[in-house]
Order: C-alpha cells, then sequence, then structure tokens
C-alpha cells in the first residue's frame, strides 16, 4: 500500500514539476539567454489560466464566456493571450534596464492581479472561475493523473526542444551576445530592441501555456493561485539555484525546489505533537535555509551554463 | 467636500503611510547604491524590528519610544549578521544570486518571527488613541511624531553622508567602487556600515508602522512592494528621493480612493511607477542606471 | 526528466520510512493555511480540531480502541500548497477524512484534482465560496460553514428590525467579504433599506482612513464590516472608531474575534454587534467553549466551532462507517440529520455506545445542527452578539 502512495505522490509532484518547468523555461529564455529581468511571471501566468479557462468552460451567466471551446484551443488561446498582453509591456518596458524592468514588470502583474480579483464580468472576480475541463479527467484517479502527467510531459518536452533548438541556433548565439555585450551586438548591426522583444515574448507565451496546464490541472482558477511569491519569486529561486542560461538546469531547478518544499515538511512533522503548528513555520526556515546552503555551494547553479557554444566546444576538442 | 476633509482624511494618513514607506524606501536604496542587489529581505527585517520593540515594551515595560532606539540596535546587529552569514560569501557572484539568497533570508526572519512571537495581531498599547485637532487639522501624537522621526532620521543621516568621513567613502562606494578602492576605501567596514543604517532605518519603518496600525508577521512583507516601487520612483540611490518617492507613494494611495474603486488602492502606487517611468526613465530625481 | 523522477521516489520513500507510523492508527487530515496570509486564524482552527481528536482519544478511542491520529498538512492558503497537502494526505498518509482546507480557492483545487477523484470525504470549516456548492463531488465535499448568503440576508433582515435603515457596508475583497456584501446587499435594499456606501478593499494595507471617508459621505451612521476581525478588519475598525467615522459597528461571524477586544478595549466597543452562527437551542457551544478554554484555546478564534464541529463530525462518520472510506460520506449525513439521539460536542462516549448499539444519532454540534443539505451545505443559525466584559455575549437570535 505503502508504495502505491508514494507513487501516486510521485506522479503528482512529477505533474507540478512539469508545469513550473514550463514557466522556469519561459524565465530562462528571458534572463538566462537574453538577460531580461520579468519579476511579473505571475501576471503571464494568471493571463494564460484565465484565458484557457474562459474559452474552455461552460457559459456561466454575469461573466464572460465560457465558450466551452476544446482545450487544445484554449492552450494555444492562453499561449496567444500572454504574448499580447507581453507585447505591449516589452516595447515600452524593454528600454528600461534590468532593475526598472523588475519593478516595472511586477507592477504590471500587480496590477493584472487586483484586475481579476475586482472584475466579475472578465473572471468572475475574488471567486474564480470552476468547471474547466481536465483532459482524461473521467479516469479513475490514478489513471486520469497519469494520463495529465503524460500530457504535461509532453508539452514539456516539445517546449523544451523547441527552446534548445532556437538557442543551439545562430538566434541563440545572437541573443547571447546582446546580454554580454549590448553595444557590441548592436554594432554588429543586430536590432537589439526587436530581438529582446522577440525573446520576451515567446518566454511569456510558454508562461501562459504554464498557467493554462495548471488551472486544467486543478479544474479551477481563483486569485489565490498568482500570489507573487507562489507565481513569481519561487520561479526565479526554482531558475536560479538550478542554473541560469541552461535549459536543463531550468527544469532540474524546479524539481529540486518542490523536493525541498515537500521534504522539508517531512523533517518537521518529525517535531513533537504540540509543535505541529509551530513545525509548520519552522518548515519554512528550513526552506530558507536550503536554499542558502545551495546557493552556498553551487552559486553558478547545479546546471551552470556551459561556457562557449557546442560548435566552439567540438571544434576546440578537434 | 471641504479642504479640511481632504487634508484630514486623505492627505494626512498619506503623509504618514508615506513617512513609514519613506524610511524602508531610504534602506532599499541605499542597498541599490552601495551594494548594488534589490534585497527582497528588507520588510521582514522591518517586521522582526517591530516584534523586537515589542519584546522590550512586554519584558521591559517601557514606552514604544524608549523601545525604538533598542529596536534599531538590535535589528542592524541582525542585519550586519545576516550579511556576514548569508551575503558576504557571494559578493563577487552576479548580483541576481544575492537577491534570491535575500528571498530565502525573508522567510527565514519571517519564520523566526512567526515562532518567537506567533501570529496573532499585536499592539504596542491597548486601546484606542483618538486625535487632536489643530486649527481643524486632526492629527494624532503619534502621528507627528513618526513623521518628524523621519525627516530627523533622514536629515541625520543626510549630514552623515556628507559630512563625515565614513559616509564620503559610503558616497564613494555608490559612484565609483573601482575607484573608490583604489584610493583605499575599505570595502568591508562600508560594507558593514551601510547594513548598521539600513538595519536601524527598517527597525525604524517596522516600529511606526506597529506604532500607528498594528503588528502582524506579515505586515513588511506586505510593505515590501510599494517600499520598492517608492526607491525606484524617487531615483534609485537618491535618499532624498526615496523620501520624496514614499510620500507621493502614500499620498497617491489614500487620494485614489476618490477617483477609483477602493479595489484598486494598492495599484495606485504601481499606476505612477509605470507613468514616471515611461516620462522619467530615471526616476523623479535623476538615479543612477546600475 | 525521469532520472530526476526515480530519484525523487527514491529519496521520498527513504523519508517516508523514518517516519513509519504505528499501522493500527486511523488517521484523518486537517489541512489549513497554517503559513500565508491568514496565518493568525489558522493556529485556532487547527488547535480546536484537534480538541476533537483528542476528546475521541481520552474517551475510548475509536473503531476498536484506536488512537484517531490528525496529520497535519499546510495549505498556506493557496491551490499550489492545497493540492500538495492534499495529496500527501490522501496518498502517503492514507488519511480516511479530511477536515480543511481553510480557504476556498484551496479547497476548490484539493478537491477537483485530488480527494474527489480519490474518494476522499471532506469536510471544510471556513470555505464560503459558492462555487463549493456547485462541485460534482459524488456527495464527498460538506462544510460546517455556512453559505455566505443566508448570514448575509438574516442580518440584513435583523438590522432592519432593530430600526437601522442606512448603513454603508466595507467588505474585504475575497471570496468571504464579497459572498457577505452581495447577499446583505440585495436583502437590505430589497426591503426598504438604504446603502449609503459599498466598497471593497484589499487586505493586510495599513491605513483605510480614505476608504473610510469616502464610506462616511454617504450619511451613514452605522458600518457593516465584512472582514476578519484580527485582520484588516481590525484595522478599519480601530481607525473609524479613532476618527469618528461611524457611531455603530456590525461585523460578520469573521469580526467576532477576541482580537479587537484585546487590543482596542471592551469600553470603546460598546457599539459594536456582529453576527456568528450558534447551535440551536443546546449547551453544545458552551460545552465546546469550556473544553476548549481548558486546553488553553480561545472559543472566540474565528471558525474554532465550525473546525471542532467538521473533525468530530467527521470522527463520528469514521466510527459509523467502521473506518471503510468509501461508506464515511453516507455516514456522515446519517449521524447529523435531525433524527435520532441528540449528541453535542464532547460527548464521544455516548456516541460511541448508541453506534455499536445501532441507535441514530444526530450531532448538536458548537456551531449549528449541521443538518446537511443536498449539496453538503448547513443552513445554520446566527445569533447577534455584542462585547460583555472580556468576550462576546448573546444579544438576540436572529433569522
Amino acid at each position: 500500500m505503502e508504495w502505491i502512495g508514494l507513487a501516486n505522490y510521485a506522479v503528482f509532484m512529477a505533474i507540478f514539476i512539469c508545469i513550473y518547468a514550463l514557466l522556469s523555461l519561459g524565465l530562462n529564455i528571458q534572463w538566462g539567454f537574453t538577460g531580461l529581468f520579468n519579476a511579473g511571471i505571475a501576471g503571464f501566468f494568471a493571463v494564460g489560466a484565465y484565458t484557457s479557462a474562459i474559452l474552455t468552460s461552460p457559459a456561466v451567466e454575469g461573466r464572460i464566456g465560457g465558450f466551452d471551446l476544446p482545450v487544445p484551443v484554449g492552450w494555444i488561446g492562453a499561449m496567444l493571450a500572454a504574448a499580447l498582453i507581453a507585447w505591449p509591456i516589452g516595447k515600452i518596458c524593454l528600454r528600461f534596464r534590468s532593475d526598472y524592468l523588475a519593478i516595472a514588470t511586477i507592477g504590471v502583474a500587480e496590477i493584472i492581479r487586483l484586475v481579476i480579483k475586482s472584475e466579475d464580468w472578465l473572471t468572475n472576480s475574488a471567486r474564480g472561475i470552476t468547471d474547466i475541463p481536465r483532459p482524461f479527467g473521467d479516469l479513475p484517479y490514478v489513471y486520469s493523473q497519469l494520463a495529465y502527467l503524460a500530457i504535461v510531459a509532453g508539452v514539456l518536452l516539445v517546449a523544451y526542444l523547441m527552446v534548445e533548438r532556437q538557442i543551439a541556433a545562430p538566434w541563440g548565439r545572437m541573443m547571447r551576445a546582446i546580454r554580454d555585450n549590448e553595444d557590441a551586438a548592436r554594432a554588429m548591426g543586430k536590432d537589439v530592441p526587436f530581438r529582446r522583444l522577440e525573446a520576451f515574448i515567446f518566454g511569456s507565451a510558454l508562461m501562459g501555456l504554464g498557467g493554462a496546464l495548471f488551472a486544467h490541472f486543478n479544474r479551477t482558477i481563483t486569485p489565490e493561485a498568482i500570489d507573487p511569491m507562489i507565481a513569481t519569486f519561487l520561479v526565479w529561486i526554482m531558475l536560479i539555484l538550478g542554473g541560469s542560461g541552461n535549459n536543463r538546469g531550468a527544469i532540474l531547478g524546479v524539481a529540486v525546489v518542490w523536493i525541498i518544499w515537500s521534504m522539508s515538511e517531512i523533517v518537521t512533522d518529525q517535531l513533537p505533537h504540540e509543535y505541529a503548528v509551530k513545525a509548520k513555520y519552522m518548515r519554512v526556515f528550513l526552506i530558507g535555509l536550503m536554499l542558502q546552503l545551495v546557493l552556498r555551494f553551487r552559486p553558478e547553479g547545479l546546471l551552470p551554463e556551459p561556457q562557449g557554444t557546442r560548435e566552439e566546444v567540438s571544434e576546440k576538442s578537434k | 467636500m471641504g479642504a479640511l476633509e481632504i487634508i484630514n482624511f486623505y492627505l494626512v494618513p498619506g503623509i504618514v503611510i508615506g513617512s513609514i514607506y519613506a524610511l524602508g524606501a531610504v534602506g532599499i536604496t541605499l542597498v541599490f547604491a552601495i551594494l548594488r542587489y534589490a534585497h527582497l529581505a528588507h520588510g521582514d527585517l522591518a517586521t522582526l524590528g517591530a516584534f523586537l520593540a515589542l519584546g522590550a515594551v512586554t519584558l521591559g515595560g517601557v514606552s514604544p519610544y524608549v523601545a525604538l532606539p533598542v529596536a534599531m540596535v538590535l535589528t542592524a546587529a541582525a542585519a550586519v549578521m545576516i550579511d556576514k552569514a548569508f551575503y558576504a560569501y557571494l559578493r563577487e557572484r552576479p548580483k541576481i544570486v544575492t537577491v534570491m539568497a535575500s528571498l530565502g533570508v525573508a522567510l527565514m526572519v519571517r519564520a523566526v518571527v512567526q515562532v518567537v512571537w506567533g501570529v496573532d495581531s499585536e499592539t504596542y498599547t491597548r486601546g484606542i488613541v483618538r486625535p487632536d485637532v489643530w486649527f481643524g487639522i486632526r492629527i494624532r501624537d503619534r502621528e507627528l511624531i513618526t513623521i518628524l522621526a523621519m525627516i530627523g532620521l533622514v536629515l541625520a543621516l543626510h549630514v552623515f553622508l556628507q559630512q563625515s568621513k565614513w559616509g564620503k567613502a559610503m558616497r564613494a562606494m555608490s559612484d565609483n567602487p573601482d575607484l573608490a578602492l583604489l584610493s583605499g576605501v575599505d570595502n568591508k567596514k562600508v560594507v558593514m556600515l551601510t547594513w548598521i543604517i539600513v538595519g536601524g532605518l527598517c527597525a525604524a519603518a517596522g516600529v511606526f508602522l506597529g506604532l500607528n496600525y498594528e503588528l502582524k508577521a506579515m505586515m513588511g512583507w506586505t510593505m515590501l512592494l510599494p517600499m520598492f516601487a517608492a526607491a525606484i520612483l524617487g531615483g534609485v540611490g537618491r535618499v532624498e528621493g526615496a523620501v520624496l518617492g514614499g510620500l507621493i507613494v502614500g499620498i497617491a494611495e489614500e487620494m485614489s480612493t476618490l477617483f477609483l474603486p477602493t479595489e484598486y488602492k494598492a495599484a495606485t502606487a504601481f499606476a505612477i511607477l509605470l507613468l514616471m517611468l515611461l516620462v522619467r526613465p530615471t526616476g523623479l530625481l535623476k538615479g543612477k542606471v546600475l | 526528466m525521469n532520472k530526476f523522477r526515480t530519484a525523487l521516489a527514491a529519496t521520498l520513500l527513504g523519508a517516508t520510512a523514518m517516519a513509519a507510523p504505528a499501522q493500527a492508527d486511523v488517521k484523518i487530515g486537517l489541512l489549513g493555511g497554517v503559513s500565508g496570509p491568514i496565518a493568525a486564524m489558522a493556529p485556532a482552527m487547527i488547535d480546536s480540531a484537534r480538541l476533537a481528536v483528542q476528546q475521541v482519544n481520552d474517551n475510548g478511542g475509536i473503531l476498536d480502541g484506536e488512537q484517531l491520529v490528525a496529520v497535519i498538512g499546510d495549505s498556506a492558503c493557496n491551490p499550489q500548497n492545497g493540492t500538495d497537502a492534499a495529496t500527501k494526505a490522501v496518498n502517503i498518509e492514507n488519511v480516511i477524512g479530511i477536515v480543511g482546507p481553510h480557504c476556498s480557492g484551496a479547497v476548490l483545487a484539493a478537491t477537483n484534482s485530488v480527494t474527489i477523484p480519490a474518494g476522499v470525504t471532506v469536510i471544510t470549516p471556513s470555505g464560503t465560496s459558492p462555487e463549493i456548492s456547485g462541485l460534482n463531488d459524488n456527495d464527498t465535499v460538506f462544510r460546517t460553514v455556512p453559505s455566505d448568503d443566508f448570514q448575509g440576508r438574516a442580518l440584513a433582515r435583523t438590522l432592519l428590525l432593530r430600526g437601522t435603515a442606512k448603513v454603508a457596508v466595507a467588505y474585504l475583497n475575497n471570496d468571504y467579504g464579497k459572498g457577505l456584501a452581495e447577499a446583505f446587499r440585495s436583502e437590505f435594499e430589497g426591503n426598504g433599506g438604504e446603502i449609503a456606501g459599498f466598497a471593497a478593499h484589499e487586505g493586510e494595507k495599513a491605513s483605510y482612513r480614505s476608504n473610510l471617508a469616502e464610506l462616511a459621505s454617504g450619511g451613514a451612521d452605522t458600518l457593516v464590516i465584512f472582514d476578519y476581525g484580527d485582520g484588516s478588519g481590525l484595522t478599519m475598525l480601530r481607525q473609524a472608531l479613532e476618527n469618528g467615522f461611524f457611531t455603530n459597528f456590525v461585523g460578520g461571524d469573521g469580526m467576532k474575534s477576541d482580537a479587537p477586544i484585546k487590543e482596542l478595549g471592551a469600553e470603546n466597543l460598546t457599539t459594536f454587534l456582529s453576527s456568528a452562527p450558534v447551535g440551536e437551542k443546546s449547551d453544545s457551544l458552551e460545552m465546546f467553549s469550556k473544553a476548549f478554554a481548558d486546553v488553553g484555546g480561545d472559543p472566540s478564534a474565528i471558525f474554532a466551532t465550525t473546525s471542532y464541529d467538521a473533525a468530530f463530525m467527521l470522527a463520528l462518520a469514521i466510527e459509523k462507517a467502521g473506518g471503510d472510506k468509501a461508506k464515511v460520506s453516507a455516514a456522515l449525513r446519517e449521524i447529523s440529520n435531525g433524527e435520532g439521539e441528540p449528541i453535542r460536542a464532547g460527548e464521544w462516549a455516548k456516541a460511541k455506545e448508541l453506534i455499536a448499539a445501532g441507535t441514530a444519532i444526530d450531532y448538536k454540534g458548537a456551531a449549528g445542527d449541521h443538518n446537511f443539505d443536498d449539496k453538503g451545505d448547513v443552513p445554520g443559525t446566527y445569533a447577534l452578539f455584542k462585547v460583555s466584559g472580556d468576550g462576546f455575549e448573546v444579544v438576540s437570535e436572529i433569522q
């Protein structure tokens, strides 16, 4: 029995890891490869989640939609909506340098959160949207979990391969050139603002997709899910811990952070029963401490960015 | 609506909360200028300061004003220790790593506060304080003290930065670290001094927040975003700018209810910030582009 | 990815091996927002539920004298942690039923993606969103907190009966505050009352004076606050009192908390009334209050009574179902359907005997009778409370 329970929990965590890996990959395109400090992940996550929810849930009186469309339409819609929101933000904000961009994107994400929380006609405000269909959601628990895992893992794999291909292509080299020395890249005739905008939109679309997958997994989306701590800062920790500039690092970081998150509870639950509530605060302390330890011993991330591109490395080895 | 009502119910509360934002924003801007990263544990450090003062009030039976310097010293010590334990070895690394470390510190500090003081709302003194009326202006004594203390602390900091040897060293580090190091500024001492000042300011922000409203374990974290907005609004690295930014954010939040549905109050700070960045990307007072 | 997953499973396995539980225990999950935005409310809710567990164990245990064990999970008031805690409780701890999570968003996510498919019964003591009623849940999701709609309407009628015809309403912008405020408004206006100000506010801000000034500009002298008394509701109450914006204050059950009395002083709260659910003609509430105070708890803490009732009823249902997970939800309806020998808060030994004898029982809880309707909701009975001494005292029942 124990075995099956553990396996079930592992499946659940794997689904969560895949969903957050999409966010982390999106951020990696923006920060890891292009150097854009996007601190508004929660905003794009929210736009994606709510767009897909509105498109695919059944019609409800008093708010826009539900249009009851097939799930893949919702997911594509989520990516498009996140990209559409990212476009003007990027157009305006990308000319600010890092810290200003960070605070500008936090601001946009907070405004998005307040709109979602307050507008009945659009998002059903604080109550959120329910009845979002989940693919294969009618199967018994274990099978439906496995089916969803297969879907999110497939989506993640496609996203990963696409990003890897782009990064290995001349496009990726150009992006890193822009990140590392903007003036030199500009002198070489690269359209720097346009390229950065491209990366910003592409990354945001992935975050939107992550949001959509999250909403369909829970069959509901509520404003509590888009709190900056859980949807922005957590993703940053994952990327930096895993190794920014390295896609596998970005995914590994997600897995490590969720494992830390989960394991810390098992440790603090060993405390005597009368401390059961305080143990949860100790758990948060432990999470903070473990982050410090990883940063202490692997400040460049668990899987650091490879120095030089593949071609260069293989040429050197010749 | 009369002018007095606008002043009493919108402007005065705005200035009071703005002064508290300003105290936090000055600390954030100092870290930005000298250490060059966004310090995300700033709010929780303020929470720690507020609760340390509560400890002094409940254990020592003193008034919160006496507890304030105690809390400032203790929080400054905590800030220096946190820097030594968690930030110092990351100094040569990309700044983003330290930003993440500060997020971890924020979680740890909050957990300590929750374990030691619990999670209930607390106050320094039980009961309510009705405002005094001066020529039609309604203000509580503690609000007046908050505003005056903010001005006093910032002036003292200003004089220190302009006149003293170490203040000049801090400014030199902020303007051009390479040059400052070459001309013999002791980096370690400047960093330590920065944390002492920042810790003290954090505690002051926390204590005044607790004094005017309530103490809660999450109070600092919820103040973090407006304080950051204030620091950036004023121009990164500019102490006067941070004060101005804090006051603008505070007043704008309170004034916003005149025009906007109240649930959007929290968005005001960011709306102003975005507008300002469009017009003046370096902040109100010309901040440095880090 | 595969490598990570195997590693993950392996580490988890290693970790739980250390924590291997004694097999004879019967486990229930207590999921709550221990960390996160409602951190101030969660401990009392968890503790009151644990009081029910302790009473069970002190009075003969559950089933064949086994120990009832409460596994506490942190749902942090968000769907991410809510589903994680629920998955852990259901799969690793093998709980038979769950009390919680506390916040509606976490309830919706955890039930939809974990407990409904896994067939585990959930009773939330504080998830007030109307969306929870509409869940397609195979009758496994219940709540002991009455729906906001009912309380908002009852409070509106009561105020009108007491002669208050003009009020301003301030509510917290979440599902709890919004639900109450909208039900209150429609009933109050429908019966001829006047709403002279109606505004939502974000929680956890420090200053609400301008919000209050806006509300007061409508000319009402009574402020109705739908918020939490140990959160932003306390801040609002303080600032409204200090600045004299209103003279009378009325709160929902969230405002009936010790925090305002402790922080503002009972002498300043003479014009403060609040509604809260009570048991109908039963001394269950007193029995619970005494027992909870004896273990150092605060009986008037928000949702403490509903949490206690949820845990106690879950234990009764498990006893009735003979420990069979699949039968718990049906048993939950049987032990509290208004027919049978009444069982009050804490009367575990008596209930156990009656269940063993096959006699029907009917739980009368500290927060109401909890006769679930077909959606798993309870209608709820309310009373209006005023501050008296260092606690609250019933003014009148409200319909």
